[in-house]
C-alpha cells in the first residue's frame, strides 16, 4: 500500500513535465519559424525542360502545400473582420411561420442578422433557379440555412443561433426517390411535379432485338447517397467597400458563373463584383455553385466589415451537393457468344431537394448508361426526382460511377451464365474506332480494347490463379 | 475464411458540357526576356491543372515550364471560364491557352522574321529560340527577340483566344445528337480479399489502364488515377449519408460517415493507354473524373468472383457481404424438393 502510494506520487512528480513537453512538441508555433527559400537549387529538371509536354513536372504550389505555407481562406484575415454562422432548419419540409432573431440581435458581439427576406432576389441555381440562399417561406430539406448572424467571433455567432427562434408549420415530405414518382406522393416544390426533368434515347429496334437474342437477362441496381469529403470546407470572405463594390475571396471552381449568380441574387453588376478563387483544398465537383456568399457579402454590407464564413464538417453533410443515388433496372439480350443485341436501362435519379447539376448528371448518366459498347437496339428512360433530402448535384464522374456499376456488375452476371471470361465478353463488345454511340455519335480516338488489354496484361489476368 | 477475387471493369466517360456551351478564355503574355504569363479565369482545385496549362503555353512557345507563370481566378482580371469541373481544364482551356500562345508567338515571328531573313511563316519556337525550320542553327534566342519586339518595335507580344467544344443538341424524343466533343476510355481491374466470416473487404490491389489523349504531365495524370481510386473506393465499401424517418441526416461527421484512409488504399499500378486527339491540345483530352468512375464495379465484380455473391447496393459494407454469403450458404444447404 506504502510503496503504491509512492510510486502515485513519483508517477505525478514526472507526468506534468512529460506533458508539457509533449504539448510544446504537437504544437504549431505561433509565428512560423523563418525558412529560407533556395529557388534556384530547388527547380526539378522536368520544368526547366524542352519540349515541355510529357514532363513529370511538377506542381508549383506543390512546395507551399508541403511547408504549410499555403494560405487557404480560414487562413485569412482582414482588420475589423467578422464570422458568419447560418442556422440550418433541422426539419425537412415545414412552413416558416415566424422567425424572432431580437435575442440574438441583443448578444454583445453580434453585429448583424440576416433572413432571407433581405435577400434581392432570393433564387438561384444552374439550370433551373430553385433554391433560395436562406428559406423565407418554406423549408425544402434539413439543411436548409434559415437565418445568419455576424458576430466578432465564430463562437458568439455560434451562440446567436441558438437564440434565434423559429416556428415552423410541419408539411408533408417525401424521402423515397420511388415514392416521389407516384402522383399522389407529396410535392416537394408546389406546384410542380417531382419529375423535373427526364431523358429518352432510343436507337434501333428493341423488340426485334429481344427478339432475335438467345438469352435476356435482368438485373436491378441502386448506389447510396456520398458526400465529397473535402478537406477545405466551403468557405468565403466577403468584403463591401465604400463604393458599393463586393470582392468575394471564395473556394468556388467556377468563378465567372459564380459572379453571375452573385450579380442575380445581389441585383449588382457584374463590374461590381471581383471573385477570387482560392487555392482550394478540394473541389471533386462540390465547390461549382454559390451556397454562402450572398449571405456574407449582404452582412458585409450591413456592418462595413469583411465577413468570413467557413461550414461545419457537419455542413458540409447537411447542406451542400452530394452524388445522385440512382435506381438502375437493366435488361440485355445476347446471343449464346456473348454479344449484346438489344438494352433497355430504366434509370430514378434522388435529386434531393433543388435541381442544382440534375440535368447534367441526368444526361450523362442516360448517355453513359449502356456502357462502352456497341448496341444497336437501345432504350434509355432516365428520370430525376426531387425529395426533401439534401440536394444532389455535380460529383466527379456525374452519374458515370453508379452506371458503371450496373452495367459492368450484369456484364459480369451475363458472362458467367453463358460461361464467358469477363474480360472476353467485353472485348466481343467494345467499342472500336468509328463505333456509333447511343446518341448517334461517331466516336473517334477510340481506345477501350486497348485499355482492356493493357489492364489485364498488367494484372495478369490470363494467368493461371494462384 | 478469407478468399480471393478479381474483378473487371471498363467505361467511357465524355469531356466537357453536355451540349451546352462551355468556352473559356486565356491571355498569354510574353515578357521582354523570353519567359510568359498566362492568364486563365480557371481555378487549382488540387489537381495540378495550372502546371497542365503551364505546359501547353510552353510547348507551343518552345519555352520550358518554369518559364511560364500562370495568373489564376480572378474576374477582375481573368478572362472568363466554365470552371475547373466536366474534366474539361486540359482539354478546353488548354485549347484556348495554346491558341493565346500561338497568337503572342506570332507576333514575334513577325519581329524576327526580318531579322533572320526568312517569312514569318518559315519559322518555328524551340528550346527558347525563334529559329528557321529545319535550320536550328539559323535562330534567335527568344528573349532577344520579345525584347525587340516591345523594346524597339513597339509590338508586346500578347495574344487572347476562346475555345468551345463543338456539340450538336440531343433530340428531345430519341436523344440523337452530338452532346460532347470528345470521350476517354478506361480499364481498373482489382483484386480483393473477402472475410468470409466477417463480411470484411479488403482491396489487394487496383491496376487502371486509363486514356487521356497526350499526357501533358504523366506524373499528374498518375496522381488524378491514384486519387480517384481513393474516391472509388469509399464509394464501393464504406460511404453513405444516411437518413432518419424525418429526412434529418444521421451521420454528417467523419466519424459515422466513413472515408478511407490511406490504411484502406490498395497498391495501385497506373497505365497510360496511349491515344492523339487532334481536337485537343497536342492531342491531349483530360483524366479528372473518369479515374473514379470504374473502381467500385471493379471491386463489386471482385467480390463476386471470391464470394459467388452478387451484391446489388452500394456500398458493400460487411454487414450486407456477410448476409449475403450466409443466404448463398444457407440456399446451398436446403435441399431443392
Amino acid at each position: 500500500m506504502a510503496d503504491e502510494t509512492k510510486l502515485a506520487g513519483k508517477e505525478k512528480e514526472i507526468a506534468p513535465e512529460a506533458l508539457r513537453r509533449a504539448d510544446r512538441e504537437m504544437r504549431l508555433p505561433a509565428v512560423v519559424p523563418a525558412v529560407p527559400y533556395p529557388v534556384e537549387a530547388l527547380v526539378p529538371q522536368a520544368r526547366l525542360q524542352t519540349p515541355a509536354v510529357g514532363q513529370r513536372a511538377t506542381r508549383p504550389d506543390g512546395r507551399l502545400h508541403g511547408l504549410g505555407q499555403t494560405r487557404y481562406i480560414d487562413d485569412l484575415s482582414f482588420p475589423g473582420m467578422l464570422h458568419a454562422r447560418i442556422k440550418r432548419a433541422g426539419v425537412a419540409s415545414a412552413r416558416i411561420v415566424r422567425i424572432d432573431t431580437s435575442a440574438a440581435e441583443a448578444t454583445p458581439g453580434v453585429m448583424a442578422v440576416l433572413t432571407g427576406r433581405e435577400i434581392p432576389v432570393n433564387s438561384f441555381g444552374p439550370s433551373c433557379q430553385d433554391q433560395p440562399v436562406l428559406a423565407d417561406e418554406r423549408v425544402f430539406h434539413a439543411g436548409d440555412g434559415v437565418t445568419a448572424v455576424a458576430a466578432v467571433t465564430g463562437q458568439i455567432a455560434a451562440e446567436a443561433l441558438e437564440k434565434i427562434v423559429v416556428e415552423y408549420e410541419p408539411l408533408p415530405a417525401v424521402l423515397d426517390p420511388l415514392e416521389a414518382l407516384e402522383e399522389s406522393s407529396p410535392r416537394v416544390h408546389p406546384p410542380s411535379s417531382n419529375i423535373y426533368a427526364k431523358k429518352i434515347i432510343r436507337k434501333g429496334d428493341l423488340e426485334a432485338g429481344f427478339a432475335a437474342a438467345d438469352r435476356v437477362f435482368e438485373a436491378r441496381y441502386a448506389t447510396q447517397m456520398v458526400e465529397h469529403v473535402s478537406l477545405e470546407p466551403h468557405a468565403a470572405i466577403a468584403e463591401w467597400d465604400p463604393n458599393g463594390r463586393l470582392t468575394l475571396w471564395c473556394t468556388i471552381g467556377r468563378i465567372t458563373l459564380a459572379r453571375a449568380d452573385l450579380a442575380r441574387t445581389l441585383k449588382l453588376p457584374m463590374n461590381r463584383i471581383r471573385m477570387i478563387g482560392t487555392i482550394v483544398g478540394g473541389n471533386f465537383g462540390g465547390k461549382n455553385e454559390i451556397t454562402q456568399e450572398p449571405v456574407l457579402a449582404l452582412l458585409s454590407k450591413k456592418t462595413g466589415r469583411p465577413v468570413k464564413g467557413v461550414f461545419t464538417r457537419g455542413e458540409e453533410f447537411t447542406s451542400t451537393t452530394t452524388r445522385h443515388p440512382i435506381i438502375m433496372e437493366y435488361k440485355t439480350g445476347v446471343t449464346k457468344d456473348g454479344r449484346i443485341l438489344a438494352r433497355k436501362v430504366r434509370l430514378v435519379l434522388d435529386g434531393g431537394a433543388y435541381c442544382s447539376w440534375s440535368e447534367t448528371t441526368l444526361g450523362k448518366a442516360a448517355i453513359l448508361a449502356a456502357g462502352p459498347y456497341r448496341i444497336d437496339n437501345l432504350r434509355v428512360e432516365a428520370y430525376v426526382v426531387y425529395t426533401n433530402k439534401t440536394m444532389s448535384g455535380a460529383m466527379r464522374g456525374f452519374g458515370a460511377p453508379q452506371v458503371c456499376f450496373g452495367y459492368e456488375s450484369h456484364m459480369d452476371d451475363i458472362a458467367q451464365a453463358l460461361g464467358i471470361d469477363p474480360l472476353e465478353i467485353r472485348l466481343r463488345n467494345a467499342f472500336v474506332e468509328g463505333s456509333v454511340s447511343p446518341t448517334g455519335q461517331v466516336l473517334h480516338s477510340v481506345v477501350v480494347k486497348e485499355s482492356l488489354l493493357k489492364a489485364a496484361e498488367r494484372f495478369g489476368w490470363k494467368e493461371a490463379r494462384p | 475464411m478469407k478468399r480471393r477475387g478479381r474483378g473487371i471493369a471498363c467505361m467511357w466517360y465524355p469531356i466537357g458540357f453536355t451540349v451546352t456551351a462551355n468556352p473559356s478564355a486565356a491571355t498569354v503574355k510574353i515578357n521582354e526576356d523570353g519567359t510568359a504569363i498566362v492568364l486563365t479565369g480557371t481555378v487549382e482545385t488540387g489537381q495540378g491543372s495550372l502546371t497542365v496549362l503551364g505546359q501547353i503555353a510552353a510547348e507551343e512557345l518552345g519555352i520550358a515550364t518554369d518559364d511560364v507563370h500562370v495568373v489564376s481566378g480572378d474576374t477582375d482580371a481573368t478572362p472568363m471560364d466554365a470552371g475547373a469541373i466536366a474534366s474539361r481544364t486540359t482539354y478546353v482551356t488548354g485549347n484556348a491557352v495554346r491558341l493565346a500562345a500561338g497568337k503572342a508567338k506570332s507576333i514575334l515571328f513577325e519581329i524576327a522574321a526580318p531579322l533572320l531573313g526568312v517569312r514569318a511563316d518559315q519559322l518555328d519556337a524551340r528550346d527558347r529560340k525563334i529559329q528557321v525550320k529545319g535550320f536550328p542553327q539559323r535562330g534567335l534566342p527568344i528573349g532577344e527577340v520579345a525584347h525587340h519586339a516591345q523594346a524597339v518595335m513597339g509590338q508586346p507580344a500578347i495574344g487572347s483566344a476562346s475555345w468551345n467544344p463543338p456539340t450538336v443538341a440531343m433530340d428531345p424524343e430519341t436523344g440523337q445528337g452530338k452532346p460532347f466533343s470528345t470521350y476517354v476510355y478506361a480499364t481498373q481491374i482489382a483484386e480483393v480479399e473477402v472475410d468470409d466470416e466477417t463480411g470484411e473487404v479488403e482491396v489487394l490491389r487496383i491496376v487502371a489502364a486509363h486514356d487521356c489523349g497526350t499526357a501533358i504531365n504523366p506524373m499528374l495524370v498518375e496522381g488524378q488515377v491514384e486519387g480517384g481510386i481513393s474516391m472509388g473506393v469509399g464509394f464501393a465499401l464504406h460511404e453513405q449519408m444516411l437518413f432518419d424517418d424525418g429526412g434529418r441526416l444521421i451521420n454528417p461527421n467523419l466519424t459515422n460517415y466513413l472515408v478511407p484512409t490511406s490504411l484502406d488504399m490498395p497498391e495501385i499500378e497506373v497505365a497510360i493507354v496511349e491515344s492523339f486527339d487532334p481536337t485537343g491540345p497536342f492531342g491531349a483530352k483530360g483524366v479528372g473524373e473518369p479515374t473514379s468512375v470504374p473502381t467500385a464495379a471493379a471491386i463489386l465484380n471482385a467480390i463476386h468472383d471470391a464470394t459467388g455473391v452478387r451484391i446489388t447496393s452500394l456500398p458493400a459494407t460487411p454487414d450486407k457481404v456477410l448476409a449475403a454469403i450466409r443466404a448463398k450458404a444457407a440456399r446451398k444447404t436446403i435441399p431443392h424438393s
